[in-house]
């Protein structure tokens, strides 16, 4: 009893001394580091949160750009449609002319109004010729004087055009004289070469 | 940033829960406060178990790195921020006997350990306490591992059965036979010394 007496006490010498014993202070700074270097890994919470903010403002803003885009294309499809509700006419091969080289666009005057739409008419047309057609049908296609001897067009399209009447002579049509200085507005039947195969007259 | 911490630490007031929230936070003042509360019990337990203070050093800085990836397995109803750093040291500290002490880990089951040389039965009596104190220091250097962290925890560290079953993640019955058998080798070790030391009088 004596011996477990006498090792309590001389362990608890060694324990006195044992717990003087401190851990290294250049430890201290390592960990430290470490903890500093660890949060750069991770990043701030706040600088995280911010970057989060700003990602919805981004995304919201171009869900709204879209929406808005989306909604102008929607009026705008309706008003085009609303102006271009004039039916499109069946284009009967006989009635395509042969051709000469006219270009539609120098019909258009500058700053003669939005009128202007064009519908895609797919059509094989076979090469006929005709004699000369003379305007006089505000409802029907006629075939252009100056467009015999063009090719077959594969693809037409329907184009409208605000013109004067005396620009109709240049496609080989007589124009009544009370309107040639009318303004009027017309449809072109217009291969996929750019050149007009026919016109009507809308108004 | 930290200032509060700062303030707050001067007085004392901080508990080991708030200062290693701080520390997973980025203040690197809550995590030298933290090792400067509990860093001592680790190294020194490091060191007393692997007798290499380099070894201990690597080890006391594995185990507060550890604060700051694997604290969500800490349970504050289990034990003290003490004891279970104790405990990851004690992991890491197998480990590294196991690499590098593999003769000590072989005596690991002290059930069939040779006992340690006790050269008298008899009654002794002390002449040099200095010399038995040394006695018992290199008696304990000669414990097996599983007896030696016993020694260290209950009887050095002054730590409770409760804690030290804590840190060896064993019941409180297993620490309490661990710690009467290195008592009962170091109790006939220092019997032996006492012999030895009367018979050369």
């Amino acid at each position: 009893m004596t011996t477990d007496r006498e090792l309590d006490e001389i362990l608890a010498e060694i324990g006195r001394e044992h717990r003087t014993m401190d851990a290294p202070d250049r430890l201290e700074s390592v960990l430290c580091a470490a903890t500093g270097a660890r949060k750069r890994a991770l990043g701030m919470p706040g600088v995280r949160l911010r970057w989060a903010l700003a990602s919805v403002v981004i995304l919201l803003a171009a869900f709204a750009a879209t929406g808005i885009i989306w909604q102008a294309r929607q009026n705008h499809h309706s008003q085009t449609q609303q102006e271009g509700s004039v039916p499109v006419p069946k284009l009967s091969p006989e009635r395509i002319p042969p051709s000469t080289r006219v270009t539609v666009r120098q019909s258009v005057e500058p700053g003669s109004g939005p009128a202007r739409s064009a519908r895609r008419v797919k059509a094989s047309l076979p090469r006929s010729s005709q004699k000369p057609t003379t305007w006089n049908s505000l409802d029907e296609f006629v075939p252009l004087p100056v467009s015999e001897g063009l090719p077959i067009a594969a693809e037409l399209s329907v184009v409208r055009i605000r013109l004067r009447g005396s620009d109709l002579q240049q496609y080989g049509l007589e124009t009544p004289a009370d309107a040639v200085a009318q303004t009027m507005l017309a449809e072109f039947v217009v291969g996929e070469d750019g050149l007009p195969r026919a016109i009507r007259i809308v108004r | 940033m930290f200032d509060w911490l700062r303030r707050t630490r001067q007085e004392g007031e901080l508990s080991d829960a708030e200062l290693h929230r701080a520390a997973l936070a980025g203040s690197g003042e809550a995590m030298a406060a933290l090792y400067r509360r509990h860093g001592g019990l680790v190294y020194r337990f490091t060191l007393r178990m692997s007798r290499d203070a380099a070894a201990a050093e690597e080890i006391t800085q594995e185990v507060f790195l550890a604060l700051l990836t694997q604290m969500g397995r800490f349970d504050a109803a289990r034990g003290t921020l003490s004891t279970w750093l104790c405990g990851i040291a004690r992991r890491q500290l197998w480990k590294y006997l196991e690499r590098n002490d593999a003769a000590v880990l072989s005596d690991l089951d002290d059930e069939g350990a040779a006992e340690l040389p006790c050269l008298s039965d008899g009654p002794a009596e002390l002449l040099l306490r200095r010399e038995a104190v040394a006695a018992v220091r290199a008696g304990m250097d000669e414990l097996p591992p599983m007896l030696r962290e016993v020694v260290i925890l209950c009887a050095l560290e002054e730590m409770s059965y409760e804690q030290a079953a804590h840190v060896l993640a064993v019941p409180v019955g297993t620490v309490r036979s661990r710690l009467h058998r290195a008592k009962a080798r170091l109790a006939g070790l220092l019997r032996g010394e006492m012999a030895n030391t009367e018979r050369k009088r």
